[in-house]
């Protein structure tokens, strides 16, 4: 029996917990999760608060009988020497393997008045786990005016969360552009009247000095331009930071996050770090597929079980704003990067009126980056390209306007009268028009005539009406020229 | 229901039309055959009204006399002396005392098990079962196995473990028309069984198909015009399709929550394990975009009984069942299904599309590696002691659990694996995945027997070719799509000396000396239906007195007082399994084993066009159909085709990490620009570049998804260049 003991039962530490346990029937997980529901779909939380997904629908965990998981206790300190880890309660963990998986915490901005000694101040909130999901939904309740700080992924979600309830929202951010990460200048006034349309105002460059409140509730806010806004509530979606702070008690090598190697090992053999809280030497992406695929490499690594041919779309870098009435999705290459890189050919599309922003980064025959407002089928056509790294057509543009439409009309809108002798009617029996009107031209006038001659109609039957109308264009040989030549003379 | 009227019962005068059924695919449609004694053909054909196909037929049906007399046709057995020498003509006495002789060699030196059968899906219910029998009773071998494993091995596993119980359709495919909405995954209807597409009339004229495939195939088309939503999903993703439906149903609160506490079990697993499929990561999988995920999941909420709807039906095909994870995609399908509480109610349901001719009888009568007559398991020694009760032999004698299609065929003539292979209705050397290497397989034994109609190119590498009997030429029963037994009829003498399979093994066991083999196909079928009784595939209630007395009867049909009327609609009350309920079992999604990659960064994926059949060994020899699709060929979208500089009609090279071929571009907007699609009805086409990487639960292989690279044999001059 090898014991592990995972600090987080959070989407990733949750997922190698299953995952490792099923890959070694020796192995025997303690997972500690300092929240007091196990392990949910955080991802989710900005879907709870716009009401399109409730609450109990988001949990993840699955028992295991090698699973042994404590909810309500969190890791106080890690005894390296001595391989164990004390927890909230003073009780003792020994581990053959560590795993710390402690995700990251909202980050909290320097303003007046957001805080006080007991934390957040009530009608304050950040949006990081369930019991602040389950604050912002109740405040919303009571509330008619929000303000949501930091217009990153985050930040459209809630405030376009937040509309959804009936809310009015300003949204503050502090760079000139929504989600400058991601979008351009183009692109970002593109969202921007998007959200306007969906009765959000965007107030960019601009960021908050102080909360104020009347009697314990939150009544307005002073932007650093001192003027003054109206609110119910503030929602604070500013970014967030690995949660490092056991790691770096312990002496491990800490910088932004833990650092890991290519392994997931940290500076002690015995210590792994996955997920948010870790730092691997690519850079960490702050997406959960990149921890659910360190999670599977890890399992791999400390198992030796064949790593399964992963998700593909794990290791890319696309972020999709799950905005209820706005696709966005960006990946690669993207936000205000330099459009004359000679590398690059860079083509847009720019729709404001029709809320649209198309934009694809191509280089070396590859989808290098895309930017997408507007419009989800290219979006979710773009995505797929890009994870996949398919090859890009020779004229990039195809790609921008529903790249996968096209293809012939459908059957049933086709004109009888248009049809060319070579065109097939009747799929199923390799039935074209000419041999159709060369059937009614020797005196087949119904469309069983039509069958038993041809076998035109005895398939699926889709074709019954252009067959209908092949024997009827016959009859009335003026209004359709076409039918008169196709037919053969003395056939 | 469906008397066949003004066509003769078998055993009438000649010269009179028969009532049977096409000899192609498993839709089985009813034909009448009339002789034309000094015709250029034996027969002419005819479509025949029937529940199934409404007197409708395609071109492969309307053109099946012209396989009776395919000039090639073999009519005497041949034998080849020496390995790499050519066959000559022998008599059916010497063929057969050579085949005992070597068997009893082989089996004399390397051990009983150095035998091995490979039979067909197309083959009858009786020489499926004879086949089954020989291989248990006369070469007491484990090593049995069929080309329905290529076919539908995932769908049946996956609907044996949730339902406790595998029909192909449990229903009458008829019930389909009445749907509000049909979720068709992996599955080109429309070319491959036309005469099917009647009966989605109604949920066309309702808004409610839904088709899930990479290619804008005849069967999307049905689509258009407000039919439905085609789903143009990346190959292979059906599956993480079919996971975020679910994930939207639970999120929206659209499942049928009275059913699934009633009649389910196992559904908070799935709750959990469907979790992380929210839309827009499926989107990011799949290529589908979130929004129309959504819709399409409230298109089939809807449509469910439990909100009101007329019902709706999921029905799956190889499209997503031919891949390495097929048993977990089938799954996904099923707990979709179970999620909207439509299996085991009028007008709804979940059901794979049987393929072949009788891949729907052929898995239920002991071709299966691993089973027994009745659809029982060879481990279970109750049904071991019934099924030798039948067979009079002792319980102990029959061998066990054989392996899966394709290992058997890995194991051939290596070490300790079989060196002697008897072939019934399967031409392997181009069906099989990764063809060359089980090529060389076949090369490597000791003794090849290939019983076939003409000389398909597994015939063609044959120690002994035995000529066999075709649809119009033999009696027996198929099993049809949806559980229905078919009687087909003789209407012509087989050409020369072509013999039945059941004479050919009657004949090799009376020389090997084992009693109770007979070539009657009426006895075999009563023994059949014996062995049968008590298994879930139950037949023992049937007989051919009441099958040409005109009843359409579904199995199971246990033997009764009252002649049990069997069972058109299967799960009404509960499901066979241990608790009555069914099982939803939690699925992972992988993708594509063989992924695309800098390489290979073009994804292939395999499949039908509506003139050929399987390998086409039948149909490449019928004119029409040949004129029809000449040669195999690579769609290719033009984008795509551009950047590779490929002409239409101009010679592309497609490499895989299995083999390389070269075929004829045909450029078509229908495909994805990320992918291309070759037909495998042709030997050196697209089954020399599939990946033979199995499931692990069905042993499917991943026929239906690789990473290709192109290139184009001639490139395309620039313009202006």
């Amino acid at each position: 029996m090898r014991r592990i003991v995972v600090i987080g039962d959070g989407m990733v530490g949750s997922r190698f917990a299953e995952q490792i346990v099923e890959a070694d029937e020796g192995i025997h997980v303690t997972l500690l999760g300092k929240e007091p529901i196990p392990a949910y779909n955080r991802v989710l939380l900005s879907s709870v608060v716009a009401g399109t997904k409730s609450a109990d629908l988001l949990h993840i965990a699955k028992q295991h009988p090698r699973v042994l998981r404590l909810t309500g206790v969190a890791a106080a300190t890690i005894d390296r020497d001595l391989m164990r880890v004390i927890d909230s309660n003073g009780r003792s963990h020994p581990y053959a393997e560590l795993v710390i998986a402690t995700g990251s915490v909202a980050r909290v901005p320097a303003i007046q008045g957001v805080a006080d000694s007991g934390g957040l101040i009530d009608g304050v909130f950040v949006l990081k786990d369930m019991a602040d999901a389950e604050g912002i939904v109740a405040s919303a309740g009571r509330a008619r005016r929000a303000v949501v700080l930091g217009a990153g992924v985050l930040g459209l979600e809630v405030a376009t969360g937040l509309a959804r309830r009936g809310v009015v929202v300003k949204l503050v951010h502090i760079a000139e552009r929504l989600m400058e990460r991601q979008l351009g200048w183009e692109a970002s006034a593109v969202a921007e009247s998007g959200l306007r349309r969906l009765g959000i105002d965007s107030h960019t460059g601009a960021s908050l000095a102080r909360v104020q409140t009347t009697r314990g509730r939150v009544t307005s806010v002073r932007l650093e331009d001192g003027s003054e806004m109206l609110t119910d509530m503030v929602v604070m979606c500013a970014g967030t930071i690995p949660e490092t702070t056991l790691a770096r008690n312990a002496g491990l090598v800490c910088e932004r996050g833990i650092v890991v190697d290519d392994q997931l090992a940290t500076s002690d053999p015995h210590i792994r770090a996955i997920g948010d809280c870790a730092q691997p030497p690519g850079g960490a992406r702050g997406l959960v597929a990149q921890g659910w695929q360190q999670a599977t490499m890890l399992v791999a690594a400390l198992t030796g079980a064949q790593v399964q041919a992963a998700d593909t779309a794990a290791t890319a870098d696309v972020v999709r704003v799950k905005a209820s009435g706005m696709a966005m999705v960006a990946m690669g290459v993207c936000g205000d990067f330099d459009r004359a890189d000679p590398r690059y050919r860079v083509l847009s599309l720019k729709d404001p009126e029709g809320g649209r922003f198309v934009e694809v980064v191509v280089s070396g025959g590859q989808l290098v980056g895309a930017t997408c407002i507007g419009d989800a089928d290219v979006a979710a056509t773009l995505s797929a390209l890009y994870t996949r790294q398919l090859p890009v057509p020779s004229d990039p543009a195809q790609l921008m306007i529903k790249a996968l439409a096209g293809g012939g009309a459908p059957a049933a809108t086709r004109d009888p009268a248009d049809l060319k002798d070579d065109e097939k009617v009747c799929n199923c029996n390799t039935v074209t028009a000419g041999r159709i009107r060369e059937a009614v031209a020797d005196g087949c006038s119904t469309v069983k005539d039509v069958a038993s001659r041809t076998r035109a109609t005895t398939g699926c039957g889709d074709c019954t009406s252009l067959v209908e109308g092949l024997i009827s264009c016959h009859r009335s040989p003026s209004t359709s020229p076409a039918a008169v030549a196709a037919v053969p003379q003395g056939a | 229901m469906t008397t066949p009227q003004g066509v003769a019962a078998p055993g009438t005068a000649p010269g009179a039309a028969v009532a049977t059924h096409c000899p192609y695919c498993a839709l089985q449609c009813a034909q009448t055959l009339t002789p034309t004694p000094g015709g250029r053909l034996p027969v002419t054909v005819t479509g025949r009204d029937f529940p199934t196909n409404r007197g409708g037929m395609c071109q492969k049906g309307w053109s099946s006399p012209e396989v009776l007399a395919a000039p090639d046709r073999l009519t005497t057995p041949l034998l080849r002396d020496v390995k790499g020498g050519a066959l000559r003509e022998a008599s059916w006495g010497e063929a057969l005392d050579l085949i005992v002789g070597r068997i009893r060699e082989t089996q004399e030196r390397h051990g009983r098990d150095a035998v091995a059968i490979f039979g067909g899906g197309g083959l009858t219910n009786e020489k499926a079962y004879a086949l089954g029998k020989f291989a248990r009773v006369a070469l007491r071998t484990p090593y049995i196995d069929y080309n329905g494993r290529f076919c539908m091995s995932s769908a049946a596993a996956a609907s044996n473990r949730a339902f406790g119980m595998d029909r192909g359709l449990g229903f009458p495919l008829e019930d389909v028309g009445g749907a509000d909405a049909v979720l068709i995954m992996g599955s080109n209807v429309a070319v491959t069984m036309p005469p099917l597409v009647q009966h989605l009339a109604g949920v066309r004229s309702r808004g409610g198909l839904i088709y899930a495939d990479p290619r804008r195939t005849a069967t999307a088309r049905l689509t258009d015009s407000g039919a439905g939503v085609h789903l143009q999903i990346v190959p292979g993703t059906d599956m993480a399709v079919l996971l975020s439906l679910l994930h939207i149903l639970i999120d929206e609160g659209l499942v049928d929550a009275e059913y699934l506490a009633k009649r389910v079990s196992g559904y908070e697993a799935i709750r959990i394990s469907v979790s992380a499929w929210w839309p827009e990561r499926a989107e990011q999988v799949t290529g589908v975009g979130a929004e129309t995920l959504r819709r399409t999941a409230r298109l089939l909420a809807a449509a469910s009984p439990a909100r009101g709807g007329r019902g709706a039906y999921i029905l799956t095909g190889r499209g997503m069942e031919q891949m390495a994870s097929g048993t977990a995609a089938v799954t996904a399908a099923i707990n979709l299904a179970l999620a909207l509480g439509l299996p085991g109610r009028e007008g709804s349901g979940y059901a794979p599309i049987t393929g072949q001719g009788n891949g729907q009888g052929g898995r239920e009568h002991g071709l299966k590696a691993d089973q027994l007559p009745g659809y029982t398991s060879i481990a279970d020694p109750v049904r071991r002691a019934h099924v030798a009760g039948v067979w009079g032999v002792d319980p102990e004698s029959l061998p066990g659990p054989g392996v899966p299609a394709v290992e058997l065929l890995r194991r051939l003539g290596a070490q300790n694996g079989p060196r002697a292979l008897l072939v019934h209705g399967s031409n392997i050397a181009v069906s099989a995945p990764n063809a060359d290497e089980v090529k060389e397989a076949l090369m490597r034994l000791d003794l090849l027997v290939v019983a076939d109609l003409v000389p398909s190119e597994t015939a063609e590498l044959a120690d002994v070719v035995l000529p066999v009997t075709q649809w119009a030429e033999e009696d027996g029963t198929m099993t049809n799509l949806e559980g229905r037994i078919l009687r087909r009829r003789k209407v012509a003498d087989a050409p020369g000396e072509a013999r039945s399979e059941l004479w050919i093994l009657a004949e090799l066991a009376r020389r090997m000396q084992v009693d109770g083999f007979s070539e009657e196909p009426s006895a075999v079928f009563d023994e059949l239906a014996r062995a049968s009784a008590g298994g879930p595939a139950d037949y023992s209630g049937v007989t051919y007195a009441r099958l040409d007395a005109g009843e359409q009867i579904h199995w199971p049909c246990p033997a009764s007082d009252d002649a049990h009327p069997g069972t058109p609609r299967v799960f009404l009350e509960s499901f066979p399994t241990p608790d009555g309920r069914a099982r939803m079992i939690a699925v992972e999604y992988v993708g594509p084993r063989d992924d695309v990659r800098v390489e290979a960064p073009v994804y292939l994926v395999t499949g039908r066009v509506l003139t050929q059949y399987q390998s086409g060994a039948q149909t490449r020899r019928v004119g029409e159909l040949i004129d029809a699709d000449p040669l195999p060929y690579v769609e290719i979208h033009p984008s795509l085709a551009e950047s590779y500089r490929i002409e239409d009609g101009a010679l592309v090279e497609l490499t895989t990490a299995r083999g390389s071929v070269q075929l004829t571009a045909r450029l078509s907007a229908d495909t994805r620009p990320d992918t291309v699609f070759v037909p495998f009805h042709w030997p050196s086409s697209a089954n020399v570049l599939t990946n033979d990487a199995t499931d692990p639960t069905s042993g499917m292989p991943e026929f239906k998804v690789c990473a290709v690279a192109l290139r184009a044999v001639v490139v395309k001059e620039e313009v202006g260049a």
